[in-house]
């Protein structure tokens, strides 16, 4: 079965962020494909490669990018949603004039088409926080 | 054939950026052909009263909410006891372009969707 996640909450504030990584894993585990990850709201600082938890604390950042490399794993990151709080990609840097990018590698930043998208192919969508 | 797609509007307006955001997502649905049945529930009901945020330097939602009619949403549901049991008359939610569709089983509605966009 083919599932999409979508992720509003932000990491180490909504326990949603942590579940999600933790059903991505279940969901590949038990043999079902992950069409994409869609980050929305404040789950798009999910995809900030700035973030530095303390070295006891889940490292989430590190999680989706391993089981990203591992499984090929979309993940999409809401562009509004991210300009409005401050998470950009080089380009995106460059061209609002900000002094820096912090888009982790690993996830990409795209429009609400691609949550539209998802939605309509997909044979579960599962929603994360908010 | 596509998914039929349900959009919950759970949040009061203006405490959470899940009411904006969510409208947003929807009309961004709607502009894809992906025209998706929406719920107004729970404190998300007061999304359709009357508003006068500038006091509180916010955007109004009635631009959003009222571009929902010209992007193939005419029917608005809302959960008759979420208004009632935060004692919203219901005559007070209005959408202009849109008719008003109270629900006393949101239930038995959601269960006809094949995907549930939770906002």
């Amino acid at each position: 079965m083919q599932f999409t996640l979508v992720v509003y909450g932000a990491p180490h504030s909504s326990e949603g962020a942590a579940t999600a990584l933790r059903f991505a894993r279940a969901t590949l585990a038990a043999g079902h494909s992950i069409y994409r990850v869609f980050f929305y709201a404040d789950g798009v600082h999910n995809g900030s490669a700035l973030a530095a938890p303390p070295q006891d604390e889940q490292d989430l950042l590190g999680h989706w990018q391993s089981l990203q490399q591992d499984h090929a794993l979309d993940l999409t990151v809401c562009i509004a949603a991210a300009q409005r709080r401050g998470l950009l990609s080089e380009s995106e840097a460059n061209r609002l004039e900000k002094p820096s990018a912090n888009l982790a590698a690993g996830f990409s930043l795209a429009g609400l088409g691609q949550l539209a998208e998802a939605a309509a192919v997909s044979d579960r969508l599962i929603s994360f926080g908010g | 054939m596509a998914n039929s797609i349900l959009a919950l509007c759970r949040h009061a307006p203006y405490g959470n950026t899940l009411a904006r955001e969510g409208l947003e997502a929807i009309l961004a649905c709607a502009a894809m052909d992906q025209i998706p049945a929406v719920l107004f529930t729970g404190d998300g009901v007061y999304q359709l009263l009357e508003q006068a945020p500038e006091a509180i330097n916010e955007k109004s939602l009635r631009r959003n909410l009222q571009a929902m009619p010209m992007f193939g949403i005419e029917h608005i549901h809302v959960c008759e006891k979420s208004a009632e049991t935060r004692g919203i008359a219901t005559d007070a939610l209005q959408l202009a372009g849109a008719e008003i569709v109270l629900l006393a089983d949101t239930g038995a509605f959601i269960r006809d969707f094949d995907q549930v966009l939770s906002f």
